[in-house]
């Protein structure tokens, strides 16, 4: 999994396990579903990197981010404001716009992480339908092309920042649910993105008595799919399930399940590295 | 779809010669293909007739368009004061493509059609011209600034015709 998303899921943990791998993985990571859980997932990873790894982060959104997530919130007291100040934030109002700032970066100084955050909000608006699968190949590949370049450039300096990472987020309104079958509509922007992404982390809610017996606001599975998914282990044969539980109070928490654990319910989405 | 999460993708970095090749995304027979041609061109300055048949096995009808744009020598590779570099081909309308170094896209109708909604072909004559010229070595070398470049790459620049 990729490596920055690793390292922000751990430093979420209550409970020692995950490795805290920071060694240079995956380029680009899709986070799928969880419109409202991701852009914490995005934020967190962002500040992680910037002020664990001290390198520099370029945040694309549209929308102006009001408030910070109360897990990051909690988190701040703790970090170098030094480190947060790594993170540049954009504002991008449409695609062309966003497509126009991501291609200007090879002409700045190079960030190590790309992040974009809702990517349906510049894919999806409203009037884009005609070629909207050529618009999301055309971002996607810039994005990999771009990521691709800086990785090259900051080889070639000695702060040891390489590689430059994408991580980005998409919520589809076609959501298939955990009991996916093979004669549902499938999303044409997803399917066009999971072309240029290698990672795709899929967060499913549990809308399940679990989450509400266990005194949780939330509960969120991850689903890890790509190229190399199994990069992110953990003890033998790597045969973990993933969880994000969200308290009453806003905190996240990461969790790691024995994938037997889970298997009889959510054996149709079992991505998970075997 | 061969080249959607490529094997190899991370491990694999551009030439740092001044002809920078595009990163192939391509089954191994394809790959092969285009070593055969471009070791038999460097010997004979020809390809063979056996292998213009496996190119057009392996790619389609959109390999003899693509050895037409070859013909034209329509692929440019296009280089900024960074370092950043793009492809750029030459359509027969005379309309220009702009096509990444590091993975599959352009711009045109039958790459959107073919490739992406149908899924039905792995690149577009375009992009196919782009591995021939590289093979061949017949790719143009051309400069640009970096607001240019910037504009090629999103897709801001003008159409030129």
């Amino acid at each position: 999994m990729a490596d920055i998303l690793t390292l922000t899921l751990s430093t979420l943990m209550s409970e020692p396990g995950l490795k805290r791998s920071t060694s240079p993985s995956s380029s680009s990571t899709l986070l799928v579903g969880g419109r409202g859980i991701s852009r914490s997932l995005l934020l967190l990873a962002a500040v992680t990197a910037a002020s664990e790894l001290r390198v520099r982060v370029v945040f694309f959104t549209r929308t102006q981010i009001q408030s910070l997530p109360a897990p990051l919130q909690k988190r701040l007291p703790n970090q170098s404001p030094e480190g947060l100040k790594k993170i540049t934030f954009c504002y991008p109002r449409t695609v062309e716009e966003l497509l126009q700032q991501v291609a200007s970066l090879h002409d700045s100084p190079p960030p190590s992480l790309i992040v974009v955050d809702r990517l349906e909000d510049f894919l999806c608006a409203p009037g884009l339908h005609p070629g909207e699968r050529s618009c999301a190949a055309h971002l996607s590949a810039l994005l990999c092309d771009t990521a691709a370049f800086l990785t090259q450039v900051l080889e070639q300096r000695p702060s040891g920042s390489a590689p430059c990472r994408i991580l980005a987020s998409y919520h589809s309104e076609l959501d298939p649910g955990p009991a996916e079958a093979d004669d549902c509509p499938t999303d044409p922007v997803l399917d066009v993105l999971d072309r240029y992404f290698q990672i795709r982390c899929t967060l499913d809610q549990d809308r399940g008595y679990g989450a509400a017996a266990a005194g949780l606001q939330e509960l969120w599975h991850i689903y890890v799919s790509g190229g190399e998914a199994t990069a992110w282990e953990d003890g033998p044969g790597g045969a973990q399930d993933w969880q994000l539980l969200v308290s009453p109070s806003g905190s996240i928490e990461f969790k790691v399940v024995c994938k037997h654990h889970c298997r009889s319910t959510h054996q149709a989405h079992d991505l998970s590295p075997q | 779809m061969f080249w959607c999460h490529p094997i190899g993708w991370r491990n694999r970095r551009l030439p740092q010669t001044q002809d920078v090749k595009m990163r192939s995304f391509l089954p191994a027979v394809a790959e092969q293909l285009f070593r055969d041609i471009q070791k038999t061109y460097q010997e004979t300055s020809k390809i063979p007739d056996d292998l213009l048949i496996a190119l057009k096995f392996v790619f389609g009808p959109c390999a003899l368009q693509a050895l037409d744009l070859v013909d034209h020598r329509s692929v440019t590779c296009l280089t900024s004061p960074s370092g950043r570099k793009a492809f750029q081909v030459k359509g027969a309308s005379g309309r220009l493509y702009t096509c990444f170094v590091s993975c599959h896209y352009c711009p045109c109708p039958a790459f959107a059609y073919t490739v992406l909604r149908r899924d039905e072909g792995l690149l577009c004559k375009h992009i196919l011209a782009i591995y021939l010229c590289q093979a061949l070595g017949l790719t143009q070398q051309e400069s640009v600034s970096d607001q240019h470049m910037s504009a090629l790459l999103g897709g801001s620049a003008a159409v030129d015709t």
